[in-house]
């Protein structure tokens, strides 16, 4: 029998396969059905400022219809974040007493000031770690890249003065730097660096010349990035590092620990096949590992990390070259 | 559309039509709209003196003239209870004051409360032909209101409604302001022996804890308030229902409908660090100190000094009461810090206008994120982040988005945070049968004002969330109608 254990954050977690921050973890019925079908933690869903906005709007189209006055709404938006963060640590505390697992909290940054407060009820609700989820879009021309960069060191600092459980970081690839980035990163007070965050996409219809959303799901090409970036940084950084993004499969979690991360994050996947689809990942994982006669996890993970290759250049490569150059054209 | 028959009938009358023919439309459209008299601005932001000084009589004849008596008043539709707006300014010109302040007062129980607070603005005024074709300043339609009834007032000539004979069916009204206050003129009117029964020591609402003197001076309220001593109306203070007493209680004293005027009186805050500090007040806190408690005077039992700088979070009319009262109470620096632009505020007009002559500052596109307090716990600084204006949100108002990077530290002595009030959980609570939103307003019939429970009728803030005072005396009014409707039936049951 193999061991999957394995250790994130400085947390214990039977196995690397961790639920996404997502739908899947907004009710405390479906994380008990995750931990039943063999999840090894849970990221709480987040709560996002678009959902306040969305209910905002939604109450002052409601008190129109009673003449209310603006003074009365004018900002109400607090209100629904404090019922919203009531509703969040509740949340928290359900899901403490109905599992075992390590309940991972996730906050969605958008500023340094935004959720300080809520981080310290979080930890106060019992909360194993938190997962500050960077939903930063750098679309801003008129601001400069160190501009941006700021923010996200001032989130971990702020942050880290209120609480004192362990706290990661999930962020996107948009850095001009990104290797240093993550380096910078995994030298504060964080103890993990979630790669990658999955943004909204938009997408357009062309026959009804509107814009659509994107996939809402990812696919298993996706996982390319996170492969990549967590190959190269495994061994140079100074926190744990979690994959996430494209992991569908036994083998996809696979890859990623060869890459070097502690753990993997998961939801297309659930949502596509169910939470009994996480034994069958795990199984295969299982399987793998008895097949190449490893007893535990250490005795892989990062083995196909840049720094453990003999060939790094592989992981930097950004010309397909001799593949297409040797691909005769068909045309 | 309302039925207007009754309003067109009027129009009819025979003085009506020989009026409108005094003088032609086109030479009252030439006329220059009169302007309030005021206390001069440094003056008066060293007194707690009323700032409008109201019309003179003459002002009040020439206002009255420039109203064109349209066959279709568009003013009465955006009225919230459709005053025969001019139907008493016809009767204005003719000199008939006190027939003015009758016309008013058969839609609107407090005229001299109303010509004072409410936003004519964005209602009555915004509706005027004037505004809306000739793009011209409204008729003056709020300060005839005010003269009408303040002209009735001073007249010595004040009538008593007439009551219907006791008919000893106990109804009780919760909560004195403005919806508690018209639903017992109308009820003690049916006959009903009605007792309104207030948490606090003083009666009127938030008409009396809200609204500062230099806007609506107590003396009209209690004006008010003694007329319906005189029709019979029964006042018990400092007597909390759901608390100093069960509604099944008061059942048992054969109390037989309720009317729910309880208001909104729960302060909301913004839940940002350091927000616990000393120094930091709820404008309903501070503003019922200054007005019921006297806080601002070393002579009483309760005063709190405020200190030179008082910044005040928010940008309604209870943010501009609560930073106009700080300049009175001393502040060198009283300064309003609001999110939106100075357009976007909710504040009426001439409310802003006033705070800006008295010198008070304005800090649009700031929002507090974070108050740090010295080693007492007092606070000593608040953490401003700059906004811009987004796209509009569904009030149609631009929505305030956060300038990352723009953080700085602004030095307070208090600060009040004025964002808003939410209704009075007690009563909500206290009955499990009754029905709520998700907002903590109660559910009522529209048309009724009855609420899940049979024997409780619910009005004002505690039904709409936040409602302006003519919409509140108009639930209250509704309400009184449909308790008169429900006791009767019931009457005739047994």
């Amino acid at each position: 029998m193999v061991d999957l254990t394995t250790r994130y954050m400085g947390l214990s977690l039977k196995n690397p396969i961790i639920i996404a921050s997502s739908g899947l973890t907004g009710n405390v019925e479906s994380i008990k059905k995750l931990e039943a079908n063999g999840a090894g933690a849970v990221v709480l869903k987040s709560i996002f400022e678009e959902e306040i906005i969305m209910e905002y709007d939604h109450m002052m189209n409601k008190m129109d219809q009673f003449e209310s006055d603006y003074e009365y709404f004018d900002y109400y938006d607090y209100k629904i974040k404090e019922e919203n963060v009531s509703k969040y640590l509740q949340l928290i505390k359900d899901a403490k007493a109905a599992v075992s697992i390590p309940v991972i909290a996730s906050i969605n940054c958008v500023s340094s000031h935004e959720w300080t407060y809520f981080a310290k009820k979080i930890e106060e609700a019992g909360a194993d770690a938190i997962e500050l989820n960077a939903f930063i879009l750098p679309s801003d021309p008129e601001r400069s890249s160190a501009e941006n960069e700021k923010v996200y060191f001032d989130i971990v600092n702020t942050i880290k003065k209120e609480v004192k459980i362990p706290v990661a970081m999930k962020m996107s690839y948009y850095f001009s730097n990104l290797a240093q980035m993550i380096k910078k990163l995994s030298e504060t007070e964080l103890k993990g660096i979630v790669l990658f965050n999955r943004f909204y996409s938009p997408d357009f219809d062309i026959e009804e010349l509107k814009v659509i959303s994107s996939h809402i799901f990812s696919t298993q090409s996706d996982q390319v990035m996170p492969l990549r970036w967590i190959s190269i940084m495994a061994e140079k950084v100074s926190c744990d590092l979690a994959a996430t993004t494209g992991i569908h499969k036994g083998e996809d979690v696979i890859k990623m620990l060869l890459a070097g991360a502690k753990a993997v994050q998961v939801a297309s996947t659930i949502y596509q096949n169910g939470a009994e689809y996480i034994q069958t990942m795990l199984k295969e994982i299982e399987e793998w590992m008895e097949r190449h006669n490893y007893l535990n996890i250490d005795q892989f993970r990062a083995k196909l990390s840049q720094a453990k290759n003999e060939n790094g250049a592989h992981y930097e490569r950004v010309q397909f070259m001799r593949y297409f150059g040797e691909k005769e054209s068909t045309l | 559309m309302e039925d207007l028959s009754y309003y067109k009938e009027k129009r009819s009358e025979d003085w009506r039509v020989e009026l409108r023919k005094t003088k032609k439309a086109k030479e009252r459209t030439l006329m220059e709209r009169i302007s309030m008299l005021e206390q001069d601005a440094v003056e008066r932001s060293q007194n707690i003196e009323e700032v409008n000084l109201g019309l003179t009589e003459e002002m009040a004849l020439v206002e009255a003239q420039r109203c064109l008596d349209c066959a279709n008043p568009t003013c009465i539709t955006g009225c919230p209870v459709g005053i025969n707006i001019p139907g008493f300014i016809k009767k204005i010109e003719v000199k008939d004051f006190l027939g003015a302040a009758e016309v008013l007062k058969d839609t609107n129980t407090l005229p001299a409360v109303c010509g004072r607070v409410c936003p004519q603005e964005k209602q009555c005024e915004n509706s005027c032909f004037y505004t809306v074709q000739l793009k011209k300043p409204p008729v003056a339609i709020g300060y005839l209101e005010r003269f009408a009834a303040d002209y009735e007032r001073n007249s010595g000539k004040m009538a008593i409604p007439k009551v219907a004979t006791n008919n000893g069916i106990k109804v009780a009204i919760i909560g004195s302001g403005p919806a508690g206050l018209a639903a017992s003129a109308d009820l003690v009117k049916f006959g009903y022996d009605v007792t309104v029964f207030e948490a606090l020591h003083e009666i009127g609402g938030v008409l009396k804890y809200g609204i500062p003197e230099f806007r609506l001076p107590n003396e009209i309220v209690d004006v008010e308030i003694e007329n319906l001593r005189k029709m019979g109306v029964k006042f018990r203070t400092n007597f909390i229902v759901g608390k100093t007493a069960s509604f099944d209680d008061l059942r048992a004293q054969g109390y037989q409908a309720f009317f729910v005027g309880s208001g909104a009186g729960l302060p909301r805050f913004m839940n940002i660090p350091g927000e616990n500090s000393i120094g930091i007040f709820s404008s309903n806190e501070y503003l019922t100190r200054v007005n019921l408690m006297k806080a601002a005077d070393n002579n009483y039992d309760t005063p709190v000094s405020f200190g030179d700088t008082i910044a005040v979070i928010g940008g309604g009319n209870t943010a501009m009461d609560s930073v106009r009262t700080a300049k009175r109470l001393g502040a060198k620096r009283a300064v309003i810090i609001y999110r939106r632009s100075i357009e976007e505020m909710p504040a009426r007009v001439e409310e802003v206008k006033h705070a800006q002559e008295e010198g008070i500052e304005f800090m649009n596109l700031h929002n507090p994120v974070e108050y740090i307090a010295d080693q007492d716990g007092h606070v000593k600084q608040m953490r401003l982040q700059k906004m811009k204006l987004g796209e509009p949100d569904a009030s149609g108002r631009r929505r305030p988005i956060p300038i990352d990077g723009s953080e700085f530290l602004m030095d307070v002595d208090a600060v009040v945070v004025s964002v808003g009030v939410s209704p009075n959980p007690l009563i909500p609570s206290s009955l499990k049968d009754l029905e709520t939103t998700k907002w903590g307003t109660i559910v009522v019939n529209q048309d009724t004002m009855q609420s899940s429970v049979k024997d409780i009728f619910a009005g004002g803030d505690i039904v709409r969330g936040g409602a302006t005072v003519i919409l509140a005396m108009g639930d209250g009014r509704k309400a009184a109608a449909g308790i008169h409707d429900y006791l009767m039936e019931k009457v005739k049951k047994n």
